[in-house]
This record gives C-alpha cells, structure tokens and sequence, in this order.
C-alpha cells in the first residue's frame, strides 16, 4: 500500500512530538505500578486477573486521549486537507495512524511485562493466562483505537472527540450490565457485543476464535467507519 | 494545439440546499495560467478541493493527465501538485523532515528524495532554512515551502489557492514571479480574489460568481490586446 510506511513514521513522529503520549504512558505506569504493589503487599500474594482487568480499564481512558488528536488535530490545523491531495489512499491514512496509536499501546504493554517478570523472580508464574492475557488487552486495544479513530474523523475538536470515544467505550464495555435489563433477544445481543464479556476469558486464560473474531471484525468495522467518514467530507 | 492536462465538465457541488459550485467547466493546458477570479465564497477553493480529489463533486467530472478524479484518484492526485489556502504545514516538524515525508507520499524512490529535495530548496531559495522547524518560519517562507513540496514530483498541474494572502508587499512580487517561472513546465490554476493578482500572473482569467462561471476571459497571448479586467468584471457582475 502507497505511502503507508511514510505515514507510519509520521505518526510516530506527531504522537511522540506531542506530550499527550509522555502523559499517557506515564499515567498509565504508575497507577499499574500502585495496583501491584498494593496488591503485592495487601494478599502477600498475586494474582495477575486484577491486574489485567485494571489495565483493560486504564486502556479505555487512555486510548480516547491518545485517538482524539489523529484526525480532529488535522481538520481543525487544515493539513488533512494537504495529506489527501497526495497519491495515498483513504485507507492507507487510517492505517497509518492505527497502528502508530497501536505501537504505543503496544509500548505500554511491554514496559507492563516488568510486573510478571518481577513476580517470576519470586515464584513461578503460570505464563499461559499471562500470555491470553496480553492478546486480549491487544485485541481490546485495536477495538478502542479503531472506535477512537473513527470518531476523531467525524469532528475537528479534539474533546469532542475524546468525551465521544470514551463514552461509546464505557457503554461498550458494560453492555453486558445494560443487557441484563433489557428484554429478550436485546439482552444476549447487548452480551455478544460486551468487550467486557469478550476479554474475559482473554483474562483468566481461555482464547476463544469467536472472541478473537469478535475483537477482529470490530476492529475492521472501525476501520472502514473512519474511512467512509473521510469519503463522506 | 496541446492537449489539456484539467479538463473539468459540468462541475457542480451541493452542500445540503446551497449549491456552492453550479456547472462549471473549464480546461489548462500545459505552459498557461488559469486564475480562478472571484469574492470570497464564490466557490474558488470548493472547485480547488474537487480538483485534488478532497471533494466528490455533486455532478460532473474532472480529468486530469487523462485520469478520471473519482474513479482513479490516485493517478489523478500525483499529476498535481496543491497548496492550499494559508498554506497548512506541520508545524512540529522540520523544514526538511517534511519534505521528505510529502516526498515519500508522493510515491518518489528513496534514492530520488535527495535530488528532488536539492532541487526544490534551490528553486524556492529555502537553503537557509533547510534545519528549522515549520513553526519557526515567517509567512512567506512558510509560503514557500508549501510550494516546495508541491513541485517535488514534478508534478504537470499546480494549483495554489489565494497564494499571496498575507504575504508582504516584496513577497508579493516574488510569488508572482514564481508563479510565472513556474507557469513554464507546468500547467498553473491560481486562485485569488484581488483583479490585479489575476491579472499580473494568469494568461486566462475565470470570472466567478456564486459558484457560477460568468466568463473566461484571454489576458495575454500573441496579437492579443490587453483587456481592462476591473471593467469586464463590473460590467459581468452588474447584470446579475
């Protein structure tokens, strides 16, 4: 694909000129960091499930802040404008600030690692769960990224943006809750559709196809909203 | 007679019930300077905006090289180089920095990227500036940077959107000098709601009104007398 390199790099480059990612990754460390200790000290003993779900949660604040800039930055400064003159495709220019927004993630992630790793110092860890683990949190990651993205495209303020994407992933993560007071067939339709319910089983160590086709197809449907929002202008 | 590089036919944009932008049709040819004339909100950038493919107009179609905008965008899109209005840059990055990214989106080879890179800054005189970032630079350098990375694939269409807004009187001039220069080995459309800019830069000026094409009028050519375009745009005007 033309130019999607490029456009990587230059992503790349716009996240980590801004603060935003510093704050982001900072945040995102320390309140992680807190919840181990605490946890590591209150039990005198550890379960990486918490932490996980922690993470899941943190992700879903963090992302929107990190998504809310891509395309709303870009509308509001008029360089969108400049970078769809070029030879690139829609789609190339979505993917391009997908997976910069992803390998932050992906950053926050490794630098994660650091609390499994310090608790194989101690013991021997069931790496299997660890392991589904992070694939559900990446998998969640490009669902909220995807969600994020699309939404930044629809307007050129970065809050507006922001609030909209957090908002439509907290709905999103408790449907589960919303669907037990809806009546039949809302409520399992409300269910299939809880990223809570779907990174779940990531969390406690059962990868499932129909989860990871889930975070997949929610990722791809994202995607292709984003792109159809910048066919639309 | 040369072939035209824009051929535009029927151009309209409707945006909900305004139609900013009604049956337009025009075409430049290499070597010529098309100035799109008009007060603002006439529908000089809409028309810019469906040119470069940033706009999916309402009817019509455009050419450009002989690629269809909407059903081969991507061609059409490297035929032409673009700097839209108040020039919008990244201003975090390096004069250079951006360079070679427009470069790579461009599609140039990465072996080409330095030459071409040589050979804009020669041309817009940016060799002084070459290591600062985009913030750091006045408006008419900024000006020519949005140039710069317009002509980095040699592109056979430029278009420039109200180019001398906000520029100084001496930038003034040598943009208009530019354009001229430029206007060489390239087919040029310029926007500008000001006569006399229209009139010092473009071989031919397209009178518009409330997204209507009044008229195309010769300014300059072989055995051709000079028009007063201030009259013929009141007298074009005053009818409506």
């Amino acid at each position: 694909m033309n130019g999607l390199g490029v456009l990587y790099r230059k992503e790349m480059a716009a996240i980590f000129y801004s603060p935003i990612a510093y704050a982001v990754i900072a945040v995102f460390m320390l309140l992680m960091g807190y919840t181990f200790c605490a946890q590591l000290f209150h039990t005198r003993g550890l379960s990486l499930v918490p932490m996980l779900f922690q993470a899941a949660m943190l992700l879903i604040l963090t992302i929107p802040l990190l998504t809310m800039r891509q395309f709303a930055e870009e509308l509001s400064s008029g360089t969108l404008e400049l970078l769809m003159s070029t030879p690139v495709s829609d789609l190339a220019v979505v993917l391009g600030k997908f997976f910069a927004s992803l390998s932050v993630v992906v950053l926050m992630l490794c630098l994660m690692l650091a609390y499994p790793m310090a608790l194989a110092n101690f013991s021997e860890p069931d790496w299997g769960p660890i392991l589904s683990g992070y694939i559900g949190l990446l998998m969640l990651s490009s669902a909220l990224i995807s969600v994020g993205l699309a939404i930044s495209a629809l307007t050129s303020n970065q809050m507006v943006a922001a609030v909209l994407s957090l908002g439509l992933s907290l709905l999103l993560w408790m449907a589960e809750v919303i669907g037990v007071l809806l009546p039949q067939p809302f409520d399992q339709l409300m269910l299939s559709l809880s990223l809570d319910g779907r990174f779940a089983p990531f969390a406690t160590g059962a990868v499932y196809l129909s989860d990871f086709g889930f975070f997949f197809s929610f990722s791809m449907i994202g995607i292709q909203l984003c792109v159809g929002a910048l066919a639309r202008r | 007679m040369t072939t035209p590089i824009v051929i535009a036919r029927g151009l309209s944009k409707r945006f909900g019930r305004r139609l900013a932008v009604d049956n337009v049709s025009f075409s430049i040819s290499a070597g010529e300077v098309l100035g799109l004339l008009g007060p603002n909100g006439s529908g000089k950038s809409t028309i810019l905006r469906m040119l470069v493919g940033n706009l999916r107009p309402s009817a019509g179609s455009v050419t450009i090289g002989g690629y269809d905008v909407i059903t081969h965008g991507l061609a059409a899109r490297a035929q032409v180089g673009y700097v839209p209005e108040d020039v919008p840059l990244y201003e975090a990055m390096g004069v250079d920095e951006f360079l070679v990214m427009m470069a790579g989106l461009k599609g140039l080879a990465a072996d080409h990227i330095g030459e071409a890179l040589e050979r804009v800054c020669a041309e817009l005189n940016l060799s002084s500036v070459r290591q600062l970032t985009i913030k750091q630079l006045s408006r008419g350098f900024r000006q020519r940077v949005g140039i710069a990375q317009a002509l980095l694939n040699k592109p056979p269409l430029l278009i420039l959107d109200e180019p001398t807004n906000g520029l100084d009187p001496r930038q003034i001039i040598e943009c208009r000098e530019l354009i001229l220069r430029l206007a060489g080995d390239h087919a040029v459309l310029v926007t500008s709601h000001i006569l006399s800019e229209i009139e010092k830069v473009a071989s031919r000026a397209a009178i518009l009104l409330d997204g209507r094409l009044l008229a195309i009028e010769e300014l300059k050519g072989d055995g051709l007398q000079p028009i007063d375009l201030e009259s013929r745009f009141l007298a074009l005007t005053a009818t409506l």
